[in-house]
């Protein structure tokens, strides 16, 4: 059956420097097309330059992206950006779809920093290793627990920390 | 080089009068998953869900599987709906498959729009599709 609507979706991390990172993230689909391009500083995450394009049928409130978009620099990755960005680009006369492309682009750059550290814990050949390395990553990051059902209370991950 | 890309991919297909059918593909650098969710289109509630765990991070991972289930029953025009499927899915579960459900949630008013507008095009070769979209509110 042929299908009848379709969306694709890519947003990518690329380091410019040691300081500096470029997130592309772009939206297609039948009705759509967005492309946003955010340039992040590090270690500091934040948001040195942002820029946007809309094409085909963009929402009403959408239209002005480019100019939207320039109010999240300075805005850093990290805690409470989602609130931030929200009461930004959101809201009634806001863009949705520039608030989920900033957001999945700051999660796409915490990614690139995670991935690193899953490579390492998927090069250990020994479970009791890999645990410690699982839980070391827990103690030093405990936002991650709870947020899903590997890291919940029940979990073997979580089986003797105090977190 | 580039050190992280993640891809979502979202197909949506009417299954006789009263259903969409979603597809949705999430591969990343580090994660790799899929699930497929009928909806209902008369009230919006997703009607069944299954999913995919392809590649994933650790060996408890895979019991968010059957978490997909609490998905049933919830309505994509109910207010919220995007965070209780990541706090039911996500949190419960995996984050990742509640992104590509909430993902395919999004698109359901485009895909309606992007069908009816496909019709009219095939009924009105010279329609002006930008306006079709204003007065229907697809690009409210």
């Amino acid at each position: 059956m042929t299908i009848k609507f379709f969306r694709n979706k890519v947003v990518e991390v690329e380091p410019l420097s040691s300081t500096e990172l470029e997130v592309s993230w772009r939206l297609t689909d039948d009705l759509l097309k967005l492309e946003v391009s955010l340039k992040v500083q590090i270690p500091e995450m934040e948001i040195l330059e942002a820029d946007a394009s809309v094409g085909r049928f963009p929402p009403k409130n959408c239209r002005d992206a480019a100019e939207k978009i320039k109010m999240v620099e300075g805005v850093s990755i990290g805690g409470g950006l989602r609130k931030i960005v929200r009461g930004i680009l959101g809201g009634e006369d806001g863009c949705s779809l520039l608030v989920d492309a900033v957001l999945e682009s700051a999660n796409a750059v915490i990614l690139h920093f995670t991935r690193p550290g899953i490579q390492i814990l998927e090069s250990l050949t020994d479970p009791q290793q890999k645990l410690d390395g699982l839980q070391a990553m827990l103690k030093s990051n405990p936002k991650l627990v709870r947020s899903c059902i590997s890291f919940q209370d029940d979990s073997p991950i979580m089986k003797g920390l105090n977190l | 080089m580039i050190t992280f890309n993640r891809s979502q991919l979202i197909g949506a297909e009417f299954v006789g009068e009263d259903t969409i059918r979603f597809n949705g593909i999430q591969e990343d650098h580090i994660y790799g998953m899929e699930v497929r969710m009928d909806v209902c289109l008369k009230d919006a509630t997703i009607q069944s869900v299954s999913g995919n765990m392809k590649r994933y991070t650790n060996d408890v991972c895979p019991q968010a599987v059957p978490v997909l289930q609490t998905a049933v029953g919830l309505s994509l025009r109910e207010e919220g709906w995007d965070a209780k499927v990541m706090r039911e899915i996500g949190r419960k579960g995996c984050e990742h498959f509640a992104e590509i459900i909430i993902e395919c949630g999004r698109c359901l008013n485009q895909a309606l729009a992007s069908r009816d507008l496909w019709e009219a095009i095939c009924q009105d070769p010279t329609l002006d599709q930008q306006q079709f979209l204003d007065d229907r509110g697809a690009t409210s």
